[in-house]
């Protein structure tokens, strides 16, 4: 099978210097290999090893005190591991298992194919149970926003929605850097994959829902 | 035709946020399925975790890719397949033609092909084994009626298929939450044995911890036999979690090309 285009990005980003994705470091092996580990890990001899890209997905499931990620852009990958891999489609598997989505999202970005949806389209297009977010307050949206999606115990992807179609940004209370690709959001300055967020996820969805039914219930 | 150089399969699962076991099948039926080299590449994408189907808009962008087949990982038709599916991955129809020369082709959810009857079977032998089917009820476990849901439908469907083949003393369905209630096993079968196979796509909590409270099986115990008021009871895993439904999605991505041509209008 030919390398996919993705692969063919993946090894040009490698190339550059974008040895970090996330809180994962990728350092470069004889025979073209590849082993992963956390970034926090680097220089540690205790790290269990693994071969199988499909164990990302088990090493992504849980954090260090055993709870459940539901969001994996989310700054608390579990330590103490290590992934050995064979090859850059090995590399691409156990990428899209850490961190899912994100490598075809930033290269649709480099490639200038990268449109993002503001929030209040997001908001607007649902159905069901999820309908009623869309009327979420200008204030409240941009409380939650500041809140849930920061770098700093929230989650680590560059925001590159904006709140509505006339470009207000997503929430004042976030720093200039959460828009900025280059910006490596683990805030330990290295040159990284960036995790590009194009549009407003599930969970955040969810905790829109949940503001304006708190809201109607403190109304009542 | 699927081709291993130009068609792509994008697995649709719900995911959760609360439960680490909802994708885990999805994930693990699309391991199998990159493994085997029949598409030039496998995704999936989840309504409730990453990747999120809004994502899966920037994935196949290879050249090369001329088809992407999209199949839910679900038992039925229903809220899911219709409104939310399409809608979040642009879907316009059967097919949808993207970036000028790729066709996502919109596939039937997994639980909706005819061989998932023989999944069940199997399922069930599998789980009971040695129980002759003459002395065996077989209990298919639906989630009940919920938001706009066809799974209830689906079940029934099965059941209906199975018991028309006459191999069991009795085949029912029974729910959670609704009559007939899994919690009335023993007075709705009179047999020595009974198989009791969940009709969902994973092992959530339903299957950990509400069912086998509701048979009387202390919660997370081992799936198998269960020997109760003079009874033997199997309890099966999810019927998602076969390996074999690797081979259901790729079939039910291969029965889009032999559909008739007035359902390929339909959306
Ligand atoms: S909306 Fe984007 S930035 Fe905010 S939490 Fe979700 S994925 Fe992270």
């Amino acid at each position: 099978m030919s390398s996919l285009a993705q692969e063919v990005a993946l090894g040009k980003s490698l190339a550059a210097g974008l040895w970090c994705i996330g809180q994962i470091a990728i350092e470069p092996q004889e025979n073209g290999r590849f082993a992963l580990n956390h970034r926090e890990d680097a220089g540690r001899n205790d790290l269990i090893a693994h071969t199988q890209p499909e164990k990302a997905a088990e090493i992504a499931r849980f954090d260090d005190a055993g709870k459940y990620r539901p969001l994996k852009t989310a700054p608390n990958l579990r330590r103490g591991w290590r992934l050995v891999l064979e090859s850059v489609a090995e590399l691409r598997v156990a990428l899209d298992l850490f961190y899912p989505g994100r490598l075809d999202v930033f290269v649709a970005w480099e490639n200038n194919a990268l449109s993002a949806t503001p929030l209040r389209e997001t908001l607007a297009r649902q159905t069901g149970m999820y309908r009623v977010a869309a009327k979420i307050g200008e204030e409240e949206a941009n409380t939650l926003v500041g809140n849930f999606c920061a770098s700093d115990g929230g989650c680590l992807r560059t925001i590159m929605w904006r709140r509505d179609e006339n470009g207000t940004t997503p929430s004042t209370l976030l720093p200039a850097e959460k828009f900025d690709p280059r910006y490596d959001q683990t805030g330990l300055g290295e040159t990284v994959i960036p995790l590009l967020c194009q549009e407003a996820c599930n969970l955040l969805v969810a905790e829109a829902r949940k503001s304006v039914q708190g809201q109607d219930r403190r109304g009542q | 035709m699927i081709s291993r150089s130009c068609s792509a399969l994008l697995i649709v699962g719900h995911g959760s946020t609360v439960n680490p076991d909802s994708s885990a099948p999805t994930l693990a039926h699309a391991a199998e399925i990159r493994r085997r080299g029949i598409f030039a590449d496998v995704a999936c994408c989840f309504w409730k975790e990453e990747p999120s189907l809004r994502d899966a808009l920037f994935f196949f962008r290879d050249p090369g890719i001329r088809e992407v087949y999209v199949v839910p990982n679900f038992i039925s038709e229903g809220y899911f397949t219709r409104t939310v599916i399409p809608r979040e991955l642009e879907l316009t129809g059967a097919g949808t033609t993207r970036h000028g020369v790729q066709v996502w082709k919109y596939c039937d959810p997994v639980g909706n092909h005819e061989s998932m009857t023989e999944r069940l079977l199997q399922r069930a032998r599998e789980v009971a084994p040695g129980a002759a089917e003459a002395e065996t009820s077989l209990l298919i476990v639906g989630h009940g009626t919920e938001l706009n849901d066809n799974s209830a439908v689906a079940a029934k469907e099965q059941v209906e298929k199975i018991r028309a083949l006459d191999r069991y003393a009795a085949v029912l369905n029974v729910y959670m939450e609704e009559p007939p209630l899994v919690s009335d096993w023993l007075k709705l079968t009179g047999t020595k044995n009974v198989v009791v196979v969940p009709f969902f796509i994973s092992d959530g909590l339903h299957s950990y911890e509400d069912i086998p409270a509701l048979l009387g099986i202390e919660s997370g115990s081992d799936r198998g036999r269960h020997e109760l008021h003079g009874r033997s009871l199997f309890y099966s895993t999810a019927i998602g979690t076969d390996p074999k439904f690797a081979d259901v999605i790729i079939e039910q991505a291969k029965a889009f090309d032999s559909r008739k041509p007035v359902l390929q209008s339909a959306s």
